[in-house]
């Protein structure tokens, strides 16, 4: 692994502890050598990435910046990798490792769009967001958009649902609402109702927002 | 041996099992009519099966009430077949659900079932092909028609253990192992892949009337205003021709002029002695008042309700007021599919609360037995109330509707906010409209009638024995007086209505009825009438209700809901009674 891939990777371990609300020095360490085999935490004390008092990790501006980043390509890539390309959950992990480190700023941006600007990755934790998502939010309408944006007559192809209850993923799939599938919607007060092939849905918007489609027509 | 009868919600298995058994369990055309697993016995020429109908299910992995219903059915085993029912034009998302059963190491045959709407949409399934490729017996099916029944009963003979070399293949291609629990989203896969080449669809969905008409009943704009003929017809068929002509050309032409004039003379010369005569032709009589009332009075009303109910059941009309009334439910901690059981609690609140189990959470299913128990009047009391405050104005019918359904949502909003647990976000599928057939509707009214005489008329009876028995020995003088301070002084009604307010326990209908005697006879007021019916409408269920919701509910949740309504009841009464003479009395008639 190359020096610069190894701070990148140390400090994207770095924000994700920070997530669970863990700064720990020791703890840190921990899950850096247990990643990379390596100890890299001095390397980055060395290089003003970070610093660290009484034992509690912390980023400095040019660390944070770095290590948000790294951790928005990351979960960009298995975005791409599960809802666009299909691949299991279980064999994202590895590619969208790789994957990150050659993505250029441009290509970044463009999957960012093409994904619909996606606020969480695969496995729930947030894709911090970049400049095309402040810029999409103020004006450009992405590809990929809730089917709350989808007007009655239209219709979209699923790409993938963003729901965190497992019950109700479960009955959605099961009317066929799976990533793929063409939907036309007939209605959107005061309770969707939309046409899967030849089952017809009703939804309220607090689903409806959760499934992200792309427009056909 | 068994044979179990398995798909996704509403796709025709109860159909099925009646065209297999020759018996009658209710069918209609809204997801969740089976609640309960029925039983029946087929005959296959000299062999004989145990047919068993499940609830809907959309997987076996138990999500809901249901799944784990059916699941603990297969579970059990001694199964010679499972015939997985599934809708022919939904064939693709019903595959993942026959990829499961077939992995159970049971023989099973795939009933494509509703063939003739597959058929009307272009959709064209190669059955011999897809037979091929899992390695099960297929038969298509219309089982409203009966048509191809009699194919199925020989595969189900036939039936053997599935799987082919092609699903193997595919399997293995596809880097799965078919024994292994797959994802949904791989059997969905493979589902797809076992189609290719084997489903096509020949013409582009187009538009055809009853989807034209179902798009007018979920927008608003026309959907609001349908629902509005719907009630009117409601209330000129059940409330004034079943309620009114009906009823009065049976008690005051047959029973009056003859069927108790024919008894009274009869009995009269038969027994001597009193008591008997008493018992039967009396005041309190069981032919006198049972029968008059549960034949001549209720019976009409009933028969004329289950006709239109099942039309609407059958149309597949009540799904869609799911869709109108969601966000009125969501103020309620509920989601729109809580129309079903509230809609057919007007039916039958007992088999309404049963209905409860379609609701996701446990919250949901308290508010939703608390709802039915209060705010819900059955058919019957509904048909007797619309024909008592009809015929003496339809202001009074409509303050009714408007007292009963503020109360509702009133109570629905407090109770929601009580009640732990969460609510779940509205997901509903909408069948399609279908024009509903006569037989079947006939046919299930003449199933619920037979259900309601066996049901009611034991109540009725047991009912007036009790006053009877009440009237002879002085009790009912001491109840009249005792609870006196509360009919008379708290809600202004004559004595006589708490004989009302006792049988009322026993059946909503007949406590009712008895009100209606009273307002016939003229004893009593516009004012009076409104107070008396308001209050046995939220008055508690009846036995029967009040049984099945402690079953379903809990015995401790049960009688909180129970003797909650108790007490409201007669508090909204008490206020509405104070209300409304406080403005007579200023000159303000509003009825």
């Amino acid at each position: 692994m190359e020096k610069t891939q190894k701070i990148e990777e140390a400090l994207s371990i770095i924000w994700e502890e920070r997530e669970k609300k863990l700064y720990n020095k020791t703890g840190i360490k921990d899950k850096i050598f247990e990643r990379l085999n390596e100890d890299v935490l001095e390397e980055l004390l060395k290089d003003g990435y970070v610093t660290i008092d009484k034992d509690i990790v912390k980023f400095t501006k040019e660390g944070e910046a770095i290590a948000k980043d790294i951790t928005r390509r990351q979960r960009l890539a298995e975005r791409l990798l599960t809802d666009v390309l299909e691949l299991d959950r279980g064999a994202i992990d590895s590619p969208a490792c790789e994957f990150e480190h050659i993505l250029s700023k441009e290509v970044e941006e463009s999957i960012c769009t093409l994904l619909g600007h996606p606020k969480e990755c695969p496995h729930g934790l947030a894709i911090p967001p970049g400049g095309c998502c402040v810029k999409a939010r103020a004006q450009i309408e992405s590809i990929v958009v809730p089917l709350t944006k989808i007007l009655p007559g239209e219709v979209a192809k699923i790409v993938y649902v963003l729901t965190r209850e497992h019950p109700q993923l479960h009955k959605l799939m099961s009317l066929g609402l799976v990533p793929g599938a063409n939907v036309s919607v007939h209605q959107t007060s005061p309770s969707f109702v939309i046409q899967v092939e030849e089952t017809q849905v009703a939804l309220e918007k607090d689903i409806a927002k959760e499934i992200y489609v792309k427009r056909l027509k | 041996m068994n044979i179990l009868l398995v798909g996704n919600p509403n796709v025709g298995k109860s159909v099925i099992f009646n065209a297999l058994t020759g018996s009658y369990v209710t069918v209609s055309n809204y997801p969740g009519t089976t609640v309960e697993v029925s039983k029946g016995v087929a005959r296959f020429g000299s062999t004989s099966f145990n047919v068993i109908d499940t609830p809907g299910v959309n997987s076996l992995t138990p999500h809901s009430e249901d799944e784990k219903v059916t699941r603990d059915i297969i579970s059990r085993g001694d199964i010679a077949c499972i015939v997985h029912v599934v809708d022919s034009k939904n064939l693709k998302r019903s595959l993942p659900l026959a990829l499961e059963l077939m992995a159970l190491k049971i023989p099973v045959v795939l009933n494509l079932n509703m063939a003739d709407e597959a058929a009307e949409r272009g959709i064209h399934i190669n059955v011999k092909k897809l037979s091929e490729r899992l390695g099960l017996e297929i038969v298509e099916t219309v089982a409203t028609t009966k048509e191809g029944i009699h194919k199925l009963k020989e595969a189900i003979l036939k039936a053997r253990l599935p799987g082919s070399d092609a699903l193997n293949n595919l399997v293995k291609k596809e880097a799965l192992s078919i024994d292994k629990i797959l994802s949904l989203r791989q059997r969905g896969r493979l589902a797809y892949k076992l189609l290719e080449g084997a489903m096509s669809i020949s013409k582009p969905l187009e538009k055809s009337i009853s989807e034209k008409i179902s798009r007018l009943t979920t927008r608003p704009i026309t959907g609001l205003p349908i629902l509005l003929v719907v009630l009117v017809v409601l209330y000129l068929f059940v409330g004034k021709f079943a309620a009114g002509t009906l009823v009065d050309l049976l008690e005051h032409g047959v029973f009056g002029k003859y069927v108790n004039p024919f008894f009274i003379n009869m009995v009269s010369r038969l027994t001597p002695v009193p008591v008997i005569r008493e018992l039967l032709v009396g005041q309190y009589g069981v032919i006198t008042m049972a029968m008059t009332y549960s034949i001549a009075i209720i019976f009409p009303i009933v028969t004329a309700f289950f006709i239109f109910f099942g039309i609407l059941e059958d149309s597949g009309y009540l799904p869609r007021l799911s869709v109108l009334s969601d966000r009125l439910f969501k103020t309620m901690g509920l989601n729109g599919r809580a129309i079903l059981p509230m809609v057919l609690g007007l039916g039958c609140g007992t088999m309404a609360t049963l209905t409860a189990r379609i609701l996701d959470t446990k919250k949901e299913r308290i508010l939703v037995s608390l709802l039915l128990t209060l705010a819900i009047p059955c058919s019957a009391q509904l048909g007797v109330i619309m024909g008592m405050l009809g015929g003496s104005s339809i202001k009074a019918l409509l303050i009714w509707v408007g007292i009963i359904l503020s109360v509702m949502i009133i109570v629905g909003l407090f109770a929601s906010k009580i009640v732990p647990g969460s609510r779940t976000p509205f997901i509903q599928e909408i069948p399609p409209i279908r024009l509903p057939q006569m037989t079947n509707i006939l046919i299930k009214t003449a199933a619920r009638l037979k259900w309601y005489l066996k049901e009611a008329m034991p109540l009725f009876v047991l009912g007036t024995f009790i006053l009877f028995i009440s009237d002879r020995i002085g009790l009912l003088r001491t109840f009249e007086h005792f609870l006196r301070p509360l009919i008379v002084n708290g809600l202004a009604l004559p004595e006589k209505a708490t004989e009302s307010f006792i049988v009322g326990f026993l059946r909503r209908d007949y406590g009712a009825a008895g009100l209606y005697m009273l307002a016939r006879a003229g004893q009593l007021d516009k004012i009076q009438m409104l107070v008396s019916l308001v209050v046995i409408t939220l008055f508690v269920p009846c036995i029967a209700q009040l049984f099945v919701t402690i079953k379903e509910r809990g015995f401790k949740i049960g009688c909180a809901i129970g003797s909650f309504v108790f007490v409201f009841a007669f508090l909204v009464g008490y206020i509405l009674n104070f209300a409304l003479r406080q403005l007579a009395e200023r000159g303000i008639a509003i009825l």
